[in-house]
């Protein structure tokens, strides 16, 4: 396949077949082990732009007409203008241009791809594809330089609707890991090249993954939270914790809301609140026992720790931080913790950090150290025994590879359970869960079963090969990923290759193993319960 | 010639120290941008595993210990080793290593030349049997760096022509320039090689002629060494065409980018830079986007409460 193809008409510019997949390992080295990705429906193909690898993410309806075509040419093309300049651009110009001016095409990064790997090495999955699609435009279209230096260049290519349709698509195929990044000896970042034309499409054309845009940042800003909890359901909720908590531990816990004054706002990803309320309510358990003064909120959009924006939008993901910094000003908070979610880390405390000036600028950190001080510093009395079954650790990539959180959980881990065990590579070498950059809640027509088949393929193949050992599923093993998203990712990961009933390995969040420690916890706080 | 060779050699060389510096100079001048760091952070004194200042309870608290040097010193050493070739693609940094040490030597030797030829002003002799230790220690250093990268140059350039042309992962994005390059900057090296071998076993050409530039007293050389002057000279024009100022803006790439963990302190210096920014107005035109507004307004409104 030639990179200029992007734009030729054709049913599918590739096809996914399970044999070209990475292998994995027992039990899933044979060769039926792999569900094939569904086909899209006829009538799905009719509506939507599929001809990038037969794959939805997007779902970008089919220009009517020729003039419809046009506009959108236009308008991708005046978005990328805009990409380039300082005004519009300057969160990431800089970075931008670096990696668009400076890559010398060397192809190191292309075996730190996750996706390109598991992919079988797909062409368009390689981290140098994308950038090189938009450099050649911005040659011809925006720098319009002249046939002699195009050719010399090597960047005659045509741009029509089918390469922009797509290019939108494949913007939705990397995770934003940036392993291909971290390996360039030159600072080349091809996973920013794909946030930046994730941009264009939504800043300029309005074109992004409604579970990202409408349902995501929209829904966050509108009602309070991405997942659609309001504030009164949100009370609802928290009393339902309340009450979860006295059942499984006999004690009586009031979570402070709104607590005016407190040292700690925490905030969770508001998916917890719905999929995982252990993890919330382990939360609570350990604040309560080490004495915290702590709150959360139930202001709109102050109990959801998401920001979605991160992947795709500026302007949306500003938006977002400063209500989260707008909320701790209100409740005059010392500083605001955030729970168990990468990307919110690494959206309220890295990125967010240029965006928030003045009173707006409150303290921000990781709930994650702030647990290892409890726990390192026996602020909490706990028993490793009860955590006696073999656990690995998956490393969140915003957490840890693009913010250097790397010790604080390794050093829980290895205090308070007795078989923990890397899984290789780890730290900030770890790969991506295969949810990241938002894949994690794209449930659009078949975009799941490309996520669990590729972007997810080498988690479970480094998960299986960690427990290689105790694979048996007599054995109960648990895959502790402090990160909502990357739970996520790996429930629908696990379920679509039937990694609980086959092998027996659960997954859960860390509090969760510090709370089935705890000494004065009677019964196990962890119920080895498959969600 | 004489003259045509020094207008030549002078015009290059402020070329390439003009168009260098004015990229450099756009480059710095460019918005300061949010924060986007990789781990690890080289200043950071959790450096060795990736741990960053995040690690600790109340960080804004404590204070912080950075080490740039150590940054730069892994950014030369990088220079020195190409480790991650050396570690991802063995076959290709066989021949990117020595093209690379081809470009360091050679500019080396250039510069030995220059200094050579002001230390021949001085009256010092530069020869293997020189009264002064400096004329011995600048023949041997010239003839050294001179010869090493004619050799490991043009090595490295065929090399490379090769492997682009037979690797499958570098053909596909390869363009004319690459091949063009290779072709180019062999012609360079081996030139260099041909006048050494052939006409100026000493090398001792190349520093009369850098003493002629230096007191404006321009000389004759021999075809050979002219020639490679005059290639060389071109070489250095054609450099800012290419991508070549990675090895500039990659100590940028890694300061002002990768390892930009700089916290916005409220009062300080990079706050009021930012706010300058809010300030700008945009002109996305998505919906949800007011377009005309600056940054600041557009996120801040509408105040939504519950």
């Amino acid at each position: 396949m030639q990179i200029e193809d992007i734009s030729k008409k054709s049913e599918q510019l590739i096809r996914i077949k399970p044999e070209d997949l990475m292998p994995l390992p027992c039990p899933y080295d044979t060769p039926d082990a792999d569900p094939a990705i569904r086909e899209l429906t006829q009538d799905q193909k009719n509506r939507y732009e599929a001809s990038l690898d037969g794959v939805l993410a997007i779902g970008i309806p089919k220009p009517e007409t020729k003039e419809k075509e046009e506009e959108l040419i236009k308008k991708f093309l005046s978005g990328l203008a805009k990409l380039l300049t300082k005004e519009n651009n300057w969160t990431f110009l800089q970075p931008l241009l670096h990696s668009l001016e400076y890559c010398v095409k060397c192809q190191i990064c292309n075996d730190s791809c996750p996706t390109y790997v598991a992919s079988g090495k797909q062409e368009i999955y390689r981290p140098t594809y994308r950038p090189e699609i938009l450099r050649r435009i911005i040659n011809k279209y925006l720098k319009k330089q002249s046939i002699l230096s195009l050719k010399l260049t090597g960047s005659d290519i045509e741009l029509n609707w089918t390469l922009i349709a797509r290019l939108a698509e494949l913007a939705y195929r990397c995770t934003l890991c940036r392993r291909c990044a971290q390996i360039c000896p030159l600072g080349v970042d091809n996973g920013l090249i794909s946030h930046e034309i994730r941009k264009i499409f939504s800043q300029e054309m309005g074109i992004a993954p409604k579970e990202l845009h409408e349902s995501g940042t929209v829904q966050q800003l509108k009602a309070g939270s991405s997942t659609g909890i309001a504030p009164k359901a949100l009370v609802n909720i928290i009393s339902f914790m309340e009450d979860e908590i006295e059942e499984k531990t006999g004690k009586k816990i009031k979570i402070p809301v709104d607590k005016e004054g407190a040292d700690i706002l925490l905030l969770h990803n508001a998916g917890e609140f719905m999929a995982w309320p252990e993890n919330t309510e382990a939360f609570a358990i350990i604040f309560e026992a080490a004495g915290l003064n702590w709150t959360l909120s139930s202001e709109l959009v102050g109990y959801d720790a998401v920001n979605y924006g991160v992947w795709y939008d500026d302007f949306q993901f500003a938006k977002i931080a400063l209500r989260h910094a707008e909320v701790a000003k209100t409740l005059k908070v010392k500083k605001i913790s955030v729970g168990e979610c990468g990307h919110a880390h690494k959206a309220m405390m890295v990125i967010a950090d240029r965006i928030l000036t003045g009173d707006l600028n409150i303290p921000r950190e990781s709930a994650i150290p702030l647990l290892a001080d409890l726990v390192m510093n026996n602020k909490i009395k706990l028993d490793p025994g009860r955590n006696n079954f073999p656990i690995t650790l998956h490393d969140p990539c915003n957490m840890v590879r693009l913010m250097g959180i790397v010790e604080p959980q390794r050093q829980i881990l290895r205090k308070i359970c007795p078989q923990f065990r890397e899984m290789e590579p780890h730290g900030v070498e770890n790969y991506c869960c295969g949810g990241g950059s938002g894949f994690a809640i794209m449930q659009s027509m078949n975009f799941p079963d490309w996520r669990s088949a590729i972007s997810g393929r080498v988690k479970l193949k480094q998960v299986l090969e960690t427990f290689q050992d105790v694979i048996s599923p007599g054995i109960p093993k648990y895959v502790c990923a402090p990160c909502s998203n990357c739970k996520g990712q790996i429930r629908d990961l696990f379920n679509y290759y039937s990694v609980f009933e086959k092998c027996n390995i659960f997954y859960g969040g860390l509090v969760e193993l510090i709370a089935n420690a705890m000494v004065d916890i009677k019964k196990p706080f962890i119920e080895w319960e498959w969600h | 010639m004489k003259i045509f060779l020094a207008i030549l050699t002078y015009f290059s060389y402020t070329f390439i120290i003009a168009m260098y510096t004015i990229k450099a100079v756009k480059y710095l001048k460019l918005p300061t941008h949010l924060r986007w760091e990789l781990y690890p952070v080289m200043h950071e004194e959790k450096y060795r595993y990736g741990g960053s200042y995040f690690e600790q309870v109340d960080w804004w608290t404590r204070i912080r210990q950075k080490r740039y040097l150590r940054g730069f010193l892994f950014l030369l050493k990088e220079y020195f080793v190409l480790n991650e070739y050396f570690q991802k693609n063995k076959t290709y940094w066989y021949f990117l290593y020595p093209w690379h040490i081809g470009f360091i030597l050679i500019i080396t030797f250039h510069m030995l030349c220059f200094f050579g030829a002001v230390a021949m002003v001085f009256g010092i002799t530069i020869s293997s049997s020189s009264q002064s230790m400096t004329g011995i220690v600048f023949y041997y250093a010239i003839l050294f760096t001179g010869v090493v990268s004619f050799v490991t140059g043009a090595f490295g350039s065929v090399g490379l022509l090769i492997k682009r042309i037979y690797d499958e992962n570098l053909k596909q994005y390869a363009t004319p320039l690459h091949y063009f390059t290779y072709i180019f900057t062999f012609i360079v090296f081996i030139s260099g090689l041909y006048a050494w071998y052939f006409i100026d076993p000493t090398l001792s050409e190349y520093r009369e002629f850098w003493k002629g530039l230096i007191t404006f007293k321009f000389i004759d050389v021999e075809f050979g060494a002219a020639a490679h002057i005059i290639l060389f000279n071109l070489f250095l024009v054609y450099l800012p065409y290419t991508r070549s100022m990675h090895y500039i803006t990659r100590f940028f790439a890694f300061y002002l980018i990768r390892w930009d963990d700089e916290p916005n302190i409220r009062g300080s210096k990079l706050e009021r830079k930012l706010q300058a920014l809010l300030n700008q107005k945009v002109s996305w035109s998505a919906l949800h986007i007011k377009s005309g507004k600056t940054w600041g307004e557009q996120v801040e409104e509408p105040k939504m409460r519950s």
